[in-house]
């Protein structure tokens, strides 16, 4: 989608290796992410797609190999990880919003806290958020009070509130109703189109058909196949591909 | 849509739903819910109606014997006691200006921060009403009048007690000259012996025996001091000398010194030319006076603090074994001798309580706006504690605040200070355990686990005493401390322990998610744990953490087995120790009950409403 991009990539990864105890979750994973760029990862549960994502922002530790975002490389030190984690916004499944405090207060804590902004620069930055993600008036509320696709929106807004230059969407429609997908969907498109680097896990094909710059499917810890929707779509080369869209589509 | 059965293969139901219309009488409101509750079956009609009979029959048997025979005059005349224990009664202004303080920060409270902590204010005015009202009546409550006949056959004692410099005292002499008087009602102290006499007397009066009006009595009564000098009557006192007629008159002293006095009563044979001639019976009522416990360690301390008692012939000491307490016996009298006494009593605090209460609440929602009333209310409650508490303790040496011992405080002042002293130093520890007992690092986990399940194990009993014997003897620089500092501790940490359990309850149902969430956003685990995790696990167990709050303040009557007098321990050596109180301790316990359970009653109602408020009640995960 985006016209010019940056030579350096914002995000690298190299043999990535992850074990759960034995098992054996990413195997040898390699991606280069371009600033600006949509990447859809798709496959089969089970198969390390979040796993990796969350690899990326260090929720989980990998244990061979190398992930340097933007620059900084994800090691054992804790400032590294503090510096990383305020330039990635991740946005789960379960949304994962704080019921304890109001949408508002929810937005504007990390920035508050983290970012040390004054209260009312945070507030003005989390109206201009909700305005954005098409629930200004749901400022006051709490989590509790609001539909699934609202809580996803407000869940966004809240990401992006840390103003990032990477935001992670792990399945982010997956726990929604479908009369509210769309809404958590266009979202999403409009800050594909405002030159987000995006890295989204979703069984969406529409969205990755429309939005995603490159389209990569895992299956079993390592990445299959990788490529433009154009080529993921009409010309698929692995037999485990054409499988899982045959199933899917 | 009549005609089902034509209609059944194709309906499409009017464009507008139809109205709402409101449920059938019997199924909403009272009679609703009574039939859907209480009668809603054969078998729960038979319980209720079973269950509603016990109840009545109950509070009737209850009710009766609290108004006909029970002696509340037990608590009554010793409120001072139940209330503040041995704190020095002429500090006891200390307390009250305590009240006014709290009562005052409540109505600020209120007005400032308005519906949400409003229970909560409440439950303070309503423990202070217990705690410091009380007490303020408490010292106020006159001493049960005491009865000392005078009669022909016996020669008057002298009698001794302690006064105080300032104190009101006052003897009535009232001859018995009229038959009612063999049916009159004695409420208070009745000396012993007198009463032994005097009910003969009364007897053979009924039977027509003994003529009263055949009296012709000459008595001379004057107070002296320990050195035998006659103490001045007060202004408006009769003359003390006593002749058949005019009969009777009350003889006032304000007493000019702590020390003790000596009431001599002479009957003076000689107006009436000889014993033979000196006859008739007479009261001798005295008020204002204390009546003093007899036990050797209580005389030992009179000696230490007034020096030894007036060598007197024939002396009556105003000590508790010389005689028996008398009270009500009908309604009547129970109104007129214990309850409405009470309101007089209670009417002026309260009212000054009400209006220092309003004006605070005034000031309070007119200032709300202000940032400067705001930050004064929460800083007025955050000092109010040690304020307190050197109010309530003072100074060594000091003129104006003169110290009084935390070991002298007892009775309800003292269970209250141990409660929210437990709760307030417990808390913080227990959450702290909590957070330690799940951190990573196994030398914190290992000594808050060691902690927790070493206190858990051992009875509170048992921490008590090794408060008081095993710590000064590991720790000389703890020796010096203070028995009731060294309770609160053991209190304390005994607390702490099984809250950090109930709090650990609460963190482990913090979904993991949310972690994550914090994590992602780049939150600290300080920030984490501040912001995300301990307000979502405390709110959880909100209840437990009550439950264990109301059981430390249950659980505090246990430093009586060290020889601290709260509530319980106060109480039990009033009606144990005090021989004129002996036959009442049903009295004494059941209003310790109801007060215990009225505290524990608000503290589980503020627990309620705090569940209910605020974020917590409308999450959905």
């Amino acid at each position: 989608m985006s016209e010019t991009k940056s030579p350096e990539p914002i995000i690298i990864c190299r043999n990535v290796n992850k074990w759960f105890g034995n098992f054996h979750v990413l195997k040898d994973v390699s991606l280069e992410v371009m600033p600006q760029e949509v990447v859809v990862i798709i496959g089969p549960s089970g198969s390390g797609k979040s796993t990796f994502i969350r690899c990326i922002n260090r929720l989980e530790e990998h244990q061979e190999g190398q992930i340097i975002v933007d620059g900084i490389e994800l090691s054992h030190d804790v400032r590294n990880i503090a510096a990383i984690r305020s330039e990635i916004g991740m946005v789960f499944q379960q949304f994962n919003l704080f019921p304890h405090l109001t949408v508002l207060d929810n937005i504007t804590l990390a920035p508050r806290y983290v970012r040390r902004q004054p209260r009312r620069v945070a507030e003005e930055l989390a109206l201009q958020l909700l305005e954005r993600v098409g629930i200004p008036e749901q400022a006051r509320k709490y989590p509790g009070q609001l539909s699934g696709g609202q809580q996803q929106r407000v869940a966004i807004a809240r990401a992006l509130a840390m103003q990032p230059k990477i935001m992670l969407f792990d399945e982010p429609t997956s726990a929604l109703d479908p009369e509210m997908i769309k809404e958590v969907l266009d979202v999403m498109k409009e800050l594909a189109r405002s030159g987000m680097t995006m890295l989204v896990v979703t069984h969406e094909m529409g969205f990755a058909r429309e939005v995603a710059d490159r389209i990569v499917l895992f299956d079993e810890g390592r990445i299959v196949e990788m490529g433009t929707p154009e080529h993921f779509f009409t010309n698929p080369q692995h037999e485990r591909t054409k499988l899982f869209l045959s199933q899917i589509l | 849509m009549s005609g089902l059965a034509r209609d059944r293969d194709f309906y499409v139901a009017p464009l507008e739903p139809p109205p709402s219309r409101r449920p059938p009488i019997t199924e909403v409101g009272p009679l609703g819910w009574m039939r859907a509750n209480l009668f809603s079956s054969k078998v729960n009609s038979v319980a209720t109606v079973i269950t509603a009979a016990f109840i009545v029959w109950f509070l009737w048997m209850f009710l009766s014997w609290s108004v006909r025979s029970a002696q509340w005059g037990v608590i009554y005349n010793n409120l001072r006691l139940v209330t503040s224990g041995l704190y020095d009664r002429r500090e006891i202004w200390r307390m009250e200006l305590t009240a006014g303080l709290l009562v005052f920060l409540s109505g600020l409270g209120f007005g400032v921060w308005g519906r949400l902590p409003r229970s909560t204010f409440l439950v303070v005015l309503f423990v202070l009403a217990i705690l410091v009202v009380v007490p303020v009546i408490g010292a106020q409550v006159p001493q049960p009048t005491i009865y000392v006949l005078v009669e022909p056959q016996r020669q008057p004692a002298g009698f001794v007690f302690v006064g105080l410099k300032g104190q009101e005292v006052s003897f009535t002499f009232d001859p018995l000259t009229d038959p009612q008087d063999a049916t009159e009602r004695l409420v208070g102290f009745v000396e012993n012996q007198s009463r032994t006499e005097w009910s003969t007397q009364a007897f053979k009066v009924r039977a027509g025996e003994v003529d009263l009006s055949q009296y012709n009595l000459a008595v001379s009564v004057r107070l002296l001091d320990e050195n035998g000098k006659a103490v001045p009557p007060a202004p408006g006192s009769a003359s003390g000398q006593f002749v058949a007629n005019p009969a009777g008159g009350t003889l006032k002293y304000i007493l000019p010194a702590d020390d003790w006095y000596v009431l001599e009563v002479r009957r003076d044979d000689f107006v009436n030319g000889g014993a033979g001639g000196n006859q008739g019976y007479a009261w001798l009522r005295i008020r204002g006076v204390e009546i003093f416990p007899s036990q050797e360690a209580a005389a030992q301390q009179r000696i230490e603090q007034y020096g030894a008692p007036p060598s007197v012939e024939r002396a009556l000491f105003a000590e508790e074994a010389a005689y028996r307490f008398e009270g009500a016996r009908t309604f009547g009298e129970f109104i007129s001798l214990q309850v409405r006494p009470f309101f007089n009593h209670i009417a002026l605090p309260c009212l000054v309580g009400a209006a220092l209460f309003f004006d605070a609440w005034v000031i309070g929602t007119l200032g709300k706006r202000e940032k400067w009333v705001r930050r004064a209310a929460l800083a007025g409650w955050i000092l109010a504690a040690p304020v307190i508490l050197i109010l309530l303790r003072g100074f060594e040496g000091a003129r104006v605040l003169p110290l009084v011992p935390t070991s002298v405080w007892g009775g309800l002042l003292l269970t209250i200070l141990l409660t929210v002293v437990g709760i307030t130093a417990s808390f913080p520890l227990g959450v702290l355990l909590a957070l330690g007992r799940r951190s990573d690092l196994p030398a914190i986990k290992w000594t808050c686990t060691l902690f927790i399940e070493t206190v858990r194990g051992v009875p509170l009993i048992t921490i008590l005493f090794m408060a008081k014997q095993i710590v000064p003897f590991f720790a000389s620089a703890l020796s010096n401390m203070d028995l009731t500092v060294r309770m609160m501790v053991g209190v304390t940490l005994f607390s702490a322990a099984y809250l950090a359990e109930n709090v650990r309850g609460g963190l482990q149902i913090i979904p993991h998610g949310q972690i994550e969430a914090a994590r992602a956003l780049g939150l600290n685990p300080l920030l984490t744990t501040t912001f995300i995790v301990l307000p979502q696990a405390l709110r959880a167990v909100i209840p437990a953490i009550v439950g264990q709050f109301i059981s430390l303040f249950k659980d505090t009557s246990l430093v009586a087995v060290v020889g601290l007098f709260e509530l319980v321990g106060i109480v039990d050596r009033i009606v144990s120790g005090q021989a004129i109180y002996r036959p009442y301790q049903r009295e004494a316990y059941i209003v310790i009950a109801i007060i215990y359970f009225v505290i524990s009653y608000a503290m589980s109602d503020v627990s309620r409403r705090l569940e209910q408020s605020g974020a917590g009640s409308i999450r959905r995960l």
